[in-house]
């Protein structure tokens, strides 16, 4: 067998000829979300490419980092990439033993010349929706608009990772309008609607009329909330427009699979990718608002162009939205 | 090993064995009848059994590594199998293990990147600080289940909850790493490792703890009062009262000794293998290890090899996708059934023991 491995890894100098693999987050397949968006960007990739791989997934992802990154390298695929974050650090020790293998991890940096880490601009795409919520809520002709230059937005915990979404939307509001004021606050919890719907209920009784959720299971409580005050969420990651039809204003969502996709196509094509870190912004695609299927009447047609322009600019690189993750806190989010 | 002091109990001489045939071919039988059961699942579902039944194997114990990856997967399983099988022996049913591992695990990785000034003192402390919590985290369904009758099942049950959610607030709060984007601790200092027991192997210490473990289990069983007299208790309640043991301090007792071993299990998992605490951290060991204890029958050398079973299940469903379409569901039925007929010849255990 080892014979065999060895024969394998000689004749298999092409790097973009050896398979990929991909190895999916906790919570597997069936999610909706993240792992199966994922997945779907993984077999765009694979197709494009021509290219063949193999998903995996397993409900002891966290223990078997070691494990499925080794068994997987053993076993000559070209390209690993790994959806669950927790294996950041094992894939670093993994990937020393292995220098002809390309590792791809999510949402965080890990440096080695064989691994390639992706990172999503999450603060270009809250920029626009800080924008977009920033020019709706003074505009009382929108249903369920009050005059006040309110918004809010709720975060999972107090964490760069959180804050990189919220300083961008702050931003983004403040250059709609100057006076407008960010309601900011954290929920320390990821997974509880009820409060979600708690703090959003307050945010809504103190003049807000759109909150902007960055917590994950605990946003779905901002979403009701929304709906029963008869205001507007902002949803996170995927587009969850259609949960309340016409309460959710739009989404940020985070385009786990073009970024999957573009990971394997540049593989496929033989670049060296390992040792990179690939951003996917406004630009590549990776993040944006939701196509607003239930709201884009709703909102006048001068407000949707400020926002494109808006975006042009971050593409074209006229708007520089501030990255707390690279940049340190800005001032006006302490 | 022939010497046993069993003789101590008079029947047991004469039926020890048939017993002992029995104790080697009862616990097989469940595992085969899995194995055919879910054959015919693959059947069904377009998969050539053999071909599918080839393939684990080779994915569990086709070569050193796959063998070791085996073995670090069971390690868990040992631990929490026999943390379950402790509480038995006294007659508490325990299923509150998963929150040991849980509390435990958190503890363990909280000492190894706090108490960083320790050196090499760090390790025995972090594991210690592992056990305590777990023996702690029993305390309360021990002292309820022996002073005041509350049943444990139900304790130990919720208390599992509790134990979930309270680690997941505190790794998404105060012991959340600094800039992590995910629910994770700070990495734990080098020296709170486990080390790996062979080189360029990718299995650590916490297995050879495991066997360890297994071995004074055996011995605890076998030769110790306190062995013998859990047994004793958990046979039949009120001839051990009758005899003059303290049957409630007696289960109090085994319920720590069994939230101590759920914590060390938590503890070795991250000591040796996610080197942090990690939303998710444990997939279920504290219940895979229920399945285990009644697939082992409480024996200790039942108890490694159900282990080991369950063990290599899990490192092979992984890695087996690499190699063929078959999906995880369908390991983790093959897995399910074996749990159903472990826990099906416990029924039948427990018919006998009412009508005698």
């Amino acid at each position: 067998m080892m014979a065999l491995a060895s024969a394998l890894g000689v004749t298999g100098a092409q790097a973009a000829e050896k398979p990929a693999a991909l190895i999916i987050a906790q919570g597997g397949l069936g999610d909706q979300s993240y792992n199966d968006l994922a997945n779907a960007g993984f077999k765009r990739g694979l197709e494009a490419a021509g290219l063949k791989g193999r998903t995996v997934e397993s409900k002891d992802v966290v223990a078997q980092a070691n494990d499925i990154l080794r068994r997987a390298s053993d076993a000559e695929f070209g390209l690993i990439v790994d959806l669950e974050y927790s294996h950041g650090t094992p894939m670093l020790e993994v990937a020393k033993d292995y220098p002809n293998t390309l590792y791809g991890i999510l949402n965080q940096v890990r440096k080695a010349p064989n691994i390639v880490s992706v990172l999503f601009q999450e603060q270009e795409g809250s920029y626009l929706a800080g924008l977009l919520a920033a020019s709706v809520t003074t505009d009382t002709s929108i249903k369920g608009i009050n005059p006040e230059p309110i918004i809010g937005v709720i975060g999972g915990t107090k964490s760069a990772g959180i804050d990189k979404f919220i300083a961008g939307y702050i931003a983004g509001a403040k250059a709609a309008n100057p006076n407008t004021q960010v309601l900011v606050a954290y929920s320390n919890n990821f997974a509880d609607p009820a409060l979600g719907q708690q703090m959003a209920k307050a945010m809504f009784e103190s003049g807000a009329d759109i909150v902007y959720h960055v917590a994950g299971g605990t946003g779905m409580g901002v979403i009701q909330a929304a709906k029963a005050a008869g205001r507007y969420a902002i949803g996170v990651d995927a587009d969850q427009d259609g949960i309340a039809p016409g309460s959710v204003l739009t989404s940020m969502i985070k385009r786990t699979d073009v970024a999957v996709e573009n990971v394997v196509k540049a593989y496929g094509r033989g670049e060296k990718i390992g040792g990179t870190t690939m951003a996917f912004g406004l630009k590549e695609n990776g993040v944006g608002l939701s196509e607003m299927k239930y709201t884009k009447t709703l909102i006048p047609a001068a407000i949707l162009a400020k926002v494109e322009a808006a975006k042009a600019d971050i593409i074209e690189g006229r708007i520089k939205v501030w990255n707390v993750v690279e940049q340190g806190y800005p001032d006006y989010l302490k | 090993m022939t010497a046993m002091p069993e003789t101590a109990l008079a029947a047991s001489a004469a039926s020890g064995w048939s017993r002992r045939a029995g104790t080697l071919a009862l616990p097989a039988l469940p595992v085969v009848l899995a194995f055919a059961l879910a054959a015919i699942v693959l059947a069904l579902a377009g998969h050539d059994p053999v071909d599918v039944y080839g393939q684990l194997l080779t994915e569990a114990f086709g070569s050193r590594q796959r063998i070791a990856s085996t073995l670090a997967a069971s390690t868990p399983l040992i631990l929490s199998g026999l943390a379950i099988a402790v509480a038995f022996r006294a007659g508490a049913f325990n299923v509150g293990v998963e929150g040991c591992i849980y509390v435990g695990g958190l503890a363990a990785a909280f000492a190894g990147f706090t108490f960083t000034g320790l050196g090499p003192a760090l390790l025995p402390v972090a594991l210690v600080t592992g056990i305590a919590t777990g023996a702690l985290w029993m305390l309360l369904p021990g002292l309820l289940r022996a002073r005041l009758g509350v049943d444990e099942v139900v304790t130990t049950l919720m208390l599992n909850f509790i134990a979930i959610s309270l680690t997941s607030y505190l790794v998404n709060g105060p012991l959340l790493a600094p800039g992590a984007a995910n629910s994770a601790t700070p990495m734990i200092a080098d020296a709170a490792r486990l080390p790996r027991l062979f080189s360029g192997i990718n299995l650590n210490a916490g297995f050879a703890i495991a066997l360890a473990l297994v071995v004074l289990y055996w011995l605890w069983g076998r030769w110790t009062a306190i062995g013998f007299e859990t047994r004793l208790a958990g046979l039949n309640a009120r001839f051990a009262r009758a005899t003059g043991l303290d049957v409630p301090m007696l289960i109090i007792r085994m319920m720590l000794m069994s939230g101590a071993i759920g914590g060390l299990a938590g503890a070795v998992h991250a000591l040796g293998n996610v080197h942090r605490f990690v939303a998710g951290f444990s997939p279920g060991y504290g219940f895979t290890g229920i399945a285990v204890a009644l697939l082992g029958r409480g024996n200790a050398l039942g108890i490694l090899l159900a282990a080991i079973l369950f063990g290599a299940l899990a490192t092979s469903g992984a890695t087996i996708q690499l190699f063929t379409d078959v999906p995880v569901e369908i390991v983790n039925i093959l897995q399910g059934m074996v749990m159903i007929f472990a826990v099906a010849r416990f029924g039948l255990l427990f018919a006998r023991r009412k009508a005698s």
